[in-house]
């Protein structure tokens, strides 16, 4: 089996037992971690695999948590229902803002997708409809009740958000071997090679943008539940560069890469919060040296990913 | 229906009202191994570029097995069967030798949109064919060890292996090898002779540009010459090699460099 899946077990299984040996705010700052992570997994299809550089990726984020707000708040409608709109509002969405932009290259891709997350935050915050709350949000999101039980304790939330991690990670091992995981490499390395060989570097752009976009929106559902409460500045352009930067930092494509890049980006921050704000100039410094020190991040991903049985020894 | 798989019709390319390509007409028969020669700059690359839909000619028609395809994306020409290499070697460079021939296999594939997501028996199946096929073409490239070595880090000989191991997984009716001997010594070029006549024995049409003559000469059975984007002769190569136009074309290229 890949070392990174080997990897990624090992730290399920530590995440897993986190609960048994944490107070109630680390608790609550592991789930914060593990919802990061399935957001920071969803840009990578987007970044990391399908190459597409998206600066706007909090914009998903925020539509599966006020899907979840709103509905919840507005209308009434239990939180387990609230999943499956929350994941597929942020997919169309990613259809429909991607479409027209999705053969823009690099730099200009990034620009318009920051234009997206702009507009999403300037509509939200002028409560539109009277849904969204304005600049102050939502409040009052229920908790999740499945049959009559309520799952309202952190621990609970916490293993909610490490089964959606869970299944992420299963995704992601599935995309990687898969014609479609493999698809979105190869035009991420050569679009002109991709295309030549038969591969719509359209459709499977897209494809990772509808993926990303609907895990997300998963995310952002599970990050409405862990707050009890959404709000404009947790879905802003500077929150998708950090997403961006996740991926850079930790290695694109690359599952351990993903992992530490999300512990170093949100959960470093919180162990050294008594630094108070010299803790960032130092994280500055840390995202400089590594693009300098580790152009590929800090831990690169590992291509090679083939059957056994094609490995044959020297000969 | 004609017995022509690929045939030029009067094709002209423009770039910036300058011509690259002008009123080239040619017809490939299945089954031969197909040359195109002329000087550098000739045009012959920019004709490649046409025939698999990186550009679209300004005039002319490129039929495919009696069907217009100019002006169709590059994907849907592949999925035709006509696949290619490059002059400057286009691989995955990061991704290893085996991952870089699956991409071949990417239009043999009939996984779905959830395949992606969830795998099912039927799709590990396909799968492992398809793994099996890149396995089949390693061999037959003698690549098999390096299987997992990243592309990027071979030699030059063994890249332009990988390329042209890469076009034919995916079964191509037509392979066009564009300068396939650029930068290989002298026994790799033989080998590389022997390879595309078995790769034609197999059914596959070859349609290639080639500088070096004496591989030309003694593989191809057709030939067409181009200079300034136009077509100055073609034939058997017998008659090409002693054409004066093609002699003349060859030293007055000469000269100028």
């Amino acid at each position: 089996m890949r070392q990174s899946y080997k990897i990624a077990i090992v730290f399920l299984i530590v995440m897993g037992f986190f609960p048994l040996f944490s107070n109630s705010s680390w608790l609550a700052v592991g789930t914060t971690f593990l919802i990061y992570s399935v957001v920071a997994f969803s840009q990578d299809i987007i970044l990391g695999r399908a190459g597409a550089f998206q600066m706007g990726h909090a914009l998903f984020f925020g539509l599966g948590a006020y899907a979840t707000a709103i509905l919840n708040v507005h209308f009434g409608v239990p939180i387990i229902y609230t999943f499956i709109p929350a994941i597929l509002i942020p997919l169309i969405m990613a259809i429909v803002l991607a479409g027209p932009i999705i053969h823009l290259k690099g730099d200009y891709l990034l620009v318009a997708t920051i234009g997206f997350n702009i507009i999403f935050i300037q509509v939200i915050q002028n409560d539109v409809f009277g849904l969204t709350g304005g600049p102050n949000g939502i409040f009052g999101i229920d908790v999740v009740r499945i049959f009559g039980v309520e799952f309202m304790s952190q621990t609970a939330i916490y293993y909610m958000s490490f089964i959606l991690l869970t299944l992420t990670l299963l995704i992601m091992r599935n995309l990687d071997a898969s014609k479609y995981g493999r698809a979105m490499f190869y035009i991420n390395k050569d679009d002109i090679a991709a295309q030549s060989m038969g591969i719509n570097v359209r459709y499977y752009k897209l494809y990772a943008f509808a993926l990303g976009s609907a895990i997300a929106g998963a995310a952002g559902s599970m990050f409405a539940i862990q707050y009890s409460a959404v709000s404009p500045e947790a879905f802003n352009v500077v929150q998708s560069i950090m997403f961006f930067t996740i991926v850079l930092v930790g290695g694109s494509a690359s599952l351990p890469g993903v992992l530490i890049g999300t512990f170093v980006m949100f959960v470093l921050p919180e162990i050294f919060r008594e630094f108070a704000t010299a803790r960032y100039l130092v994280f500055g410094l840390a995202m400089i040296l590594t693009m300098i020190l580790r152009p590929r991040g800090i831990w690169p991903v590992k291509f090679g990913n083939i059957p056994n049985y094609l490995k044959k020894d020297t000969k | 229906m004609s017995d022509y798989l690929l045939e030029i019709k009067d094709v002209s390319k423009f770039f910036h009202g300058l011509v690259a390509i002008d009123d080239l007409s040619m017809k490939v028969k299945k089954g031969q191994i197909y040359g195109i020669i002329g000087p550098n700059g000739a045009g012959k690359t920019t004709l490649f570029n046409c025939i698999t839909g990186l550009y679209t000619p300004e005039k002319g028609e490129i039929i495919w097995e009696g069907k217009k395809i100019n002006g169709i994306a590059p994907y849907k020409i592949a999925e035709l069967g006509i696949l290619r290499t490059f002059q400057t070697i286009r691989l995955f460079s990061e991704m290893s030798v085996a991952e870089n021939i699956m991409s071949g296999r990417h239009i043999k594939s009939n996984q779905k949109w959830y395949n992606g997501i969830i795998h099912t028996p039927s799709m590990k199946k396909d799968e492992k064919k398809n793994w099996l096929k890149v396995g089949e073409l390693m061999d037959f490239f003698e690549l098999s060890k390096y299987a997992t070595t990243p592309a990027g880090d071979l030699s030059y000989g063994l890249q332009r292996r990988i390329e042209m191991a890469r076009a034919l997984a995916a079964e191509p009716k037509l392979l066009i090898l564009d300068e396939p001997a650029a930068g290989l010594n002298e026994n790799e070029t033989i080998k590389l002779a022997q390879t595309i006549r078995k790769v034609r024995d197999q059914g596959v049409t070859i349609l290639m540009i080639e500088h070096d003559m004496d591989m030309v000469m003694s593989l191809c059975e057709y030939i067409t010459v181009i200079n300034f984007g136009a077509k100055i002769s073609e034939g058997e190569p017998s008659f090409v090699q002693d054409d004066p136009v093609v002699i003349e074309a060859y030293i007055g290229s000469d000269e100028d460099e």
